[in-house]
């Protein structure tokens, strides 16, 4: 709690009112589903056992996404700020640039159309997309880490991973931690488009919702997709506070 | 690929002026709410942190999903896109705008103020000048998101490219499927790139002599 008291007033604002208006809304439509008189169509695409179903789908393809993201952005963007690899640095951000003005429904169908639909080529698409807010922060939060403080812990004797674990991620972190933030809100998001080529997730709801025309499917598809979204903001700001270095503050 | 869009040049073309022209109306009109909101919103005390939490929070939401509330409100095709991609727009200038309003020299509004100006002197002509660089840097993130945005929003038949992205994968098997995708998700990517290229430019030509470095 002594944390939070050091954050600005935005900050408090989302961290406290996003779990709040989270539930709201979810109760809302809880009460809607339990009372609503629905038509058979709807009925039988909103059950619950459903709607879990598709929310662990979507989840899934989201953590799948995240993991791999991080694990390969991460070591990327160290490798990009060692002084040998210098050299690539140019190339990488040009290649990144024009790669984030592609749409991410045009990689998805791209990629179905090559490698076939399915979940696998759903998980490819989005961790290309999302790698980029990844490494973009890596890289720049690495590079914004004082020259003087890397140059005093090389003169205390620590080898150069020893800088690299113990001095320059953590205090590259909250940076880092905002674009894995950014990555993962972005993925929930993209995820629903994953529908399209038959890899599931809740964006069926609002698929089917707008083929059949039933504004009821449509609309719960949508409120659960954004408010996963919410959610998943709120833990990642929730996260990047845990895990800010003490010193940092 | 080269006979794909030989045999539907025009109709090629066409669909790059309605998504490029979709971008740049809802991006005008985002840029205008967005000063008018943050020139309020930067005018009264407190309400800064709040304008940042509704971006923030407004940009959370996946643009599928808001296209799916947006639909029973205002039916298919191209007003739930304008309204989208303007939604869309509109958040990363105003988050820009309050922060570029709120970076301005105190010092220098009390000079202005000093030397007679109104409130809306002050603003048309020292505060907005100086916070235009901010300003333009959010125009150029929302045109690029905007573009994506606009795509999707092809799904419920709006305007634009996305709409050979969506014909592709309808005809998914067909001998046709990738060369429409890659015309629409490759289109796109050449829009994009044009629109930040002259958003480049008129920040220069519009950002004033005294403070360019």
């Amino acid at each position: 709690m002594r944390r939070l008291s050091t954050l600005s007033r935005e900050d408090k604002l989302l961290i406290q009112g996003l779990p709040a208006f989270v539930v709201l809304v979810l109760a809302a439509w809880v009460i809607w589903r339990l009372t609503a008189d629905l038509g058979d169509v709807e009925a039988r695409l909103l059950t619950w056992s459903n709607i879990l179903e598709l929310t662990w789908q979507h989840l899934q393809i989201v953590l799948i996404c995240t993991v791999l993201v991080l694990a390969l952005a991460v070591p990327c963007g160290v490798l990009l700020t060692r002084s040998r690899a210098a050299f690539l640095s140019p190339l990488v951000t040009g290649i990144a640039n024009a790669g984030q003005a592609a749409p991410v429904i045009g990689v998805i169908v791209l990629l179905a159309l090559v490698l076939g639909f399915g979940l696998w080529t759903a998980v490819l698409a989005l961790t290309l997309y999302a790698f980029l807010p990844v490494l973009a922060n890596t890289v720049a939060g690495l590079r914004g880490v004082d020259r003087g403080t890397v140059e005093a812990a090389r003169g205390m004797g620590m080898s150069p991973t020893q800088v690299l674990m113990r001095v320059e991620l953590p205090v590259a972190m909250p940076v880092i931690m905002a674009g894995a933030r950014t990555a993962l809100v972005l993925l929930v998001g993209a995820a629903a488009f994953a529908t399209f080529i038959d890899a599931g997730g809740l964006g069926l709801l609002v698929q089917t919702g707008i083929i059949m025309f039933r504004y009821s499917i449509l609309v719960s598809g949508a409120i659960l997709v954004a408010l996963l979204a919410l959610l998943v903001e709120w833990a990642g700001r929730v996260m990047e506070l845990l895990l800010r270095p003490r010193g940092l503050v | 690929m080269v006979q794909f869009i030989d045999a539907r040049w025009t109709d090629v073309l066409f669909q790059s002026y309605q998504h490029f022209s979709l971008v740049v109306q809802s991006l005008l009109l985002a840029t205008v709410a967005a000063v008018a909101l943050a020139a309020l919103v930067t005018s009264r005390e407190g309400l800064a942190p709040v304008a940042n939490t509704v971006s923030a929070v407004g940009l959370t939401i996946p643009s599928f999903a808001l296209l799916g509330l947006l639909l029973p409100l205002v039916g298919i095709g191209a007003v739930p896109a304008v309204v989208l991609v303007t939604f869309y727009a509109t958040l990363p200038v105003l988050r820009n705008t309050v922060v570029g309003l709120q970076g301005v020299d105190a010092g220098l509004i009390e000079a202005a103020r000093g030397q007679g100006m109104s409130g809306a002197a002050v603003f048309w002509r020292v505060r907005l000048p100086l916070a235009w660089p901010v300003v333009m840097t959010g125009v150029r993130v929302s045109a690029q998101m905007s573009m994506g945005v606009a795509a999707i929003a092809a799904y419920a038949l709006g305007p634009g490219l996305g709409t050979y992205i969506f014909t592709g994968l309808a005809q998914a098997g067909g001998a046709n499927a990738l060369n429409s995708a890659l015309v629409g998700t490759v289109g796109i990517v050449l829009l994009a790139l044009v629109l930040d290229a002259v958003l480049v430019l008129l920040s220069r030509l519009t950002t004033p002599k005294g403070i360019t470095v």
